[in-house]
């Protein structure tokens, strides 16, 4: 009983720990590296995609472990959704919704990644000319309005998950257990999550000033 | 709003666990002061359904009278509350009648709470006496502080209300639901209780235990006894992320 290895709670734990890092760092940090598409093509593709690039050492080894990571926090994200019986039509409470919402953003999440990972990281890796000018690449993705509002949900749906998993994370790991501390960590999740999208979002406009 | 002539009921029943479900009308005439139980004394009474139709009178079970003892915890308009306690003048009708949805029904608006004993049970949600004799000592100090907080979690009457509004718990989940673990924080609290935390921590931090909770949170809104069980549930959080700790490095 007292075994040290407790499955159960490691494998809760660690998917916590893997949702915050590395699969929540990275996204801090590709929205706010993106938001530079700003500055323009050149500083994008010099100064951003070749400069952070170089920067990196073992580049493949780290995109694998954060895939790796996506692949544990997602699977193991799905056992945990199975266990789970929403009741928000019953019972409407604003913490069950956001229950649901965590829910419903785990999937957007999922679904959102694997069509950006393949049309942007992968697509880069077939076409040189993709590689070559990421920047070009990524405006004319967001030519189609349609690809600008399902960025905008994609990414709005996976800063809410990480916010919201943050505000969870406090009470799992026992930082946060009294209702006022719940409180006040559930207005810096709500603060982390607008500055977070509004990078997002920031990093869209960058791409296409024309857009809004 | 117009005191209505009289009471009309609709209550989901059920002959036996294994048969399906049905819904039947019955009326009252009013009177003041009804809770739920009275009407359903009332019907006892009166088994006519209605339809003018002579039927098996409503199964039930109360016990206080007095919103402590938690047994006669059901549906009522589809918020799990204790009947005795829901005063039927203000209540919206017709006033509908169902069994907690997350149990066994054995008949009618009783259910099967076994799995909550059980769940009390596996959390050794009691304070072992080591000695039936005089041990000449004192019992611990307890400060009025401290005894204020403990005597919010000692009010659970094991209703099930919590674990009827919660999403993680189910009749496919294994979750032992929020009061055996705000029963958890009770116990490890007491200075005699405290001798067994660590094995009810254990008890709490495989399948079915304090990770499984989603923090939907919404046991705290539904219970009757107003216990504060996320706080009970993030005090557990940090019980046992600190006793993991312990297993994996202090051994
Ligand atoms: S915690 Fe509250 S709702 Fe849950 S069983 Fe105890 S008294 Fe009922």
């Amino acid at each position: 009983m007292a075994d040290s290895l407790n499955a159960h709670f490691l494998s809760r734990k660690l998917h916590s720990l893997t949702g915050l890092v590395p699969v929540g760092g990275f996204l801090l940090f590709h929205l706010w590296e993106n938001s530079m598409a700003r500055k323009g093509e050149q500083f994008y593709n010099e100064h951003v995609v070749q400069g952070i690039g170089d920067l990196l050492n073992y580049k493949l080894a780290i995109e694998l472990c954060l895939g790796a990571a996506i692949l544990f926090h997602g699977v193991y994200g799905l056992v945990v959704w199975w266990q789970g019986r929403s009741n928000t039509r019953r019972f409407r409470y604003g913490g069950n919704l956001r229950y649901l919402l965590q829910r419903i953003t785990a999937f957007t999440t999922l679904a959102f990644i694997l069509w950006h990972v393949i049309t942007t990281r992968i697509a880069a890796g077939l076409d040189e000319a993709v590689e070559n000018n990421l920047f070009l690449h990524m405006q004319r993705i967001y030519e189609d309005p349609v690809n600008v509002v399902l960025y905008i949900v994609g990414i709005a749906g996976a800063t809410f998950h990480l916010a919201n998993g943050l505000w969870l994370l406090g009470i799992n790991w026992g930082l946060t257990t009294h209702p006022r501390a719940q409180k006040l960590s559930m207005w810096a999740c709500t603060a982390l999550f607008v500055v977070i999208t509004f990078l997002g979002v920031h990093a869209i406009w960058g791409f296409n000033q024309r857009l809004f | 709003m117009a005191t209505p002539q009289e009471f009309l009921f609709r209550i989901k029943r059920q002959d036996s666990p294994d048969t399906a479900p049905y819904w039947e009308q019955f009326r009252m005439p009013y009177a003041p002061g009804h809770n739920v139980v009275s009407a359903l004394m009332y019907l006892r009474e009166h088994p006519v359904n209605s339809a003018g139709n002579k039927v098996a009178p409503v199964v039930w079970e109360c016990n206080c009278m007095e919103e402590v003892c938690g047994a006669c915890a059901m549906l009522v308009n589809g918020v799990p509350r204790q009947a005795c306690a829901a005063l039927l003048d203000g209540l919206p009708q017709p006033i509908v009648l169902e069994p907690l949805s997350k149990f066994r029904v054995v008949r009618d608006l009783q259910i099967d709470r076994s799995r909550m004993f059980e769940a009390l049970k596996k959390v050794k949600a009691w304070i072992r006496l080591d000695h039936g004799g005089d041990i000449h000592r004192h019992a611990p100090l307890i400060s009025p502080d401290e005894q204020d907080a403990r005597y919010l979690f000692s009010r659970c009457m094991t209703c099930g209300c919590c674990m009827e509004a919660c999403p993680q718990f189910h009749q496919n989940s294994t979750f032992i639901g929020p009061a055996p673990l705000a029963q958890v924080r009770l116990h490890n609290s007491h200075p005699t209780g405290a001798y067994d935390k660590e094995e009810r921590l254990h008890a709490i931090m495989g399948e079915g235990g304090i990770t499984d909770c989603g923090n939907a949170q919404n046991c705290v809104q539904v219970c009757p006894k107003e216990i504060p069980l996320t706080t009970a549930i993030g005090e557990l959080g940090r019980q046992t992320t600190a006793q993991w700790l312990r297993d994996l490095f202090a051994r």
